[in-house]
This record gives C-alpha cells, structure tokens and sequence, in this order.
C-alpha cells in the first residue's frame, strides 16, 4: 500500500464532512471508521456529586443527562484526568446545558439549549459534575464520531441509446458517482471525471440520463466516508485522531513482535 | 419525561431542538416536516425523537 492517500472533500463544515479517499483498501477504510467511533477520546460527565436535587427525576436520570451532553475536548487531556463542572438552578425555571459552569474555560458544553430538568416552584438543582476522557469503546457518551459511514465511489459510465420502447425502471443509487459521462475531456485528462452527489438528482440515474443504457461499478479502493461530530471537536481533528490512534497501535504492535 | 439528549439509534444531539420544535409545531400550527427540515435534524431516527416526544413533567410533578 502507498504512503500516500488521495483525499478530496466533497462537503465540509465544522462539525460534518464528506470526503473522498482513494488509494486505501476496504479494510485500512473500515479500521478509520470503528477509530472514529471507539477510539478517539472525548470529555463526558462520569462522576456526579448532587448537593440538592428536588426535581421530579431520580439524580441517577439527572447523572445519565448529564453524561450525555457532548463537552468541547481540548486536545491537550490526558486519559483518566477530570475537569469539574457545577450547576446550580433553582426553579421555576429550565436547568440548560449552558447553565453548567467549567472549572476549565476550554472545557464547556458544545450546546448551550440542552434541556437537563424542568423545574418547578420551590424544586432545586445543585450538582457538582466531574468529566473524564474516556473512549468511545467504553461507553457511548465518549463518542466523539456520529453516524460515521463510508461507501465505495461509483463510476458511471454511458452505454448507447435506449430503445424507444424500453422499461422505464428507475435505476436507484446512492452516495458519490464519479461521472465518467458527463465530459469527455475529464476523461481524456485521465481522472475518473466529475464527481457528483446522487442527492443532487433524486438518486435516480433515469433523472439525469434519461435516455441512455448506463452501467454503475465500485470503483476499486476508493471510499467516500461521511463524518459527522457531536460538537465535542471539529470533524478534522476527529479523523486525523483516529489515523493518529490506528498509527500508534500499529506501531506498538510492531514493537511487541520485534526480535 | 424530559425530552432524550440524544437519538437513541445514532447519538446525535436533539434535546437542543426540542424547545424550537415544540413552540413552531406543536404549539404553532407549522407543518413537522419542515421545521425539522429547517433544524437540520434530518435522518429518521433523529426525527421519530423529537416527533415522538411528550412533556411528562407537567404531569408528575403535582404527585411529589
């Protein structure tokens, strides 16, 4: 396998991204997307001590919420260190994620209008919260990737014109087609040709080709992945920690079986 | 009782739109669809969330 990956984006923002990799093998594809979900470490909520808590939910449930409420992870933690978060609301009123308070400026909840607990007249809610890194691998709330997927690239390529009385079947695909179609040029320079979201014609190649035979095959070690955060960082840092990860236990396993 | 924090199937976050979402499509006459649309929540499992959801605490809190 080469050293280098083609890497083209195909949509980006900062915490979703779709991009396209070319030159790595469905397994080394597949490895990046279990480290983005299990092995890239995030802050969550793990340890909570409640001074007052007279809601209507159990301080077990307050605790669950709270772990669950994605916290922005400087990439300077360390596993097994903690950063304590206090809240303090006394009702009426709606305890949010913003209200949480962080020993750690860095450290705060990535959303702010996260409902924790209505409370009502009279009802209270004091907590002190420890976060921890943790993995993704250990408990859902450290996932730092959500709904990370990847899917071959497609390429489509033109066959000849169909017959006058031919089925009209729709020819559903979906996720990334490289249009080797659409210009003969880009053909003739020697890249696949365009690239084009299936989104962008319903999914139906019949839309966009309304008369013409086409034929859609994998395009051999080519894989757009498709990447979304829960806040806790940005989808770069996600996917360079998860490469980052897969090298370092590569390397360590290299190591263990050295002579 | 509180709406969930995140979606039961894909872990994104939907508890930050549930206050939105009440107010333009169950309180105000918006269709669901396309205030959801609008939120950005867009996969069905993130959706089935928010559009499944009922208040309780209105309800419990009187029997403390």
């Amino acid at each position: 396998m080469s050293d280098q990956y083609d890497v083209t984006f195909i949509e980006q923002d900062e915490r979703s991204a779709k991009f396209l990799v070319r030159g790595i093998t469905p397994a080394f594809a597949n490895g990046i997307r279990r480290a983005m979900i299990a092995d890239v470490p995030t802050l969550s909520v793990d340890t909570v001590r409640v001074i007052e808590n007279s809601s209507v939910m159990f301080d077990e449930q307050i605790a669950l919420r709270l772990g669950l409420i994605p916290l922005t992870t400087p990439d300077d933690y360390r596993p097994e260190e903690t950063v304590t978060l206090a809240i303090d609301v006394e009702g009426p009123a709606t305890a949010y994620s913003g209200d949480l308070v962080s020993s750690d400026a860095k450290v705060q909840p990535a959303e702010e209008h996260v409902p924790i607990i209505d409370l009502k007249e009279g009802q209270r809610l004091e907590l002190e919260a420890d976060a921890e890194l943790g993995y993704g691998k250990d408990h859902a709330k450290h996932q730092g990737g959500v709904a990370v997927g990847y899917r071959h690239l497609q390429r489509v390529e033109l066959g000849d014109e169909r017959g006058e009385f031919a089925e009209d079947d729709p020819e559903i695909i979906r996720g990334v087609i490289e249009d080797a179609g659409a210009s003969e040029t880009s053909r003739a320079a020697g890249d696949g040709g365009e690239l084009v979201e299936t989104a962008s014609f319903d999914n139906d190649l019949g839309n966009r080709y309304p008369d013409r035979n086409v034929s859609v095959e994998d395009v051999p070690n080519a894989f757009v992945f498709d990447v979304e955060t829960d806040g806790s960082m940005s989808v770069d840092d996600l996917v360079l920690s998860a490469v980052e990860s897969l090298r370092t236990r590569a390397d360590e396993l290299e190591d263990a079986v050295q002579l | 009782m509180m709406v969930p924090v995140r979606c039961f199937t894909c872990g994104s976050v939907v508890g930050e739109h549930w206050e939105e979402f009440k107010q333009r499509a169950r309180e105000g006459d918006e269709d669901p669809a396309e205030v959801l649309d609008e939120l950005g929540v867009e996969r069905a499992c993130c959706r089935r969330m928010l559009v499944s959801h009922k208040d309780l605490v209105d309800i419990v809190s009187p029997y403390q």
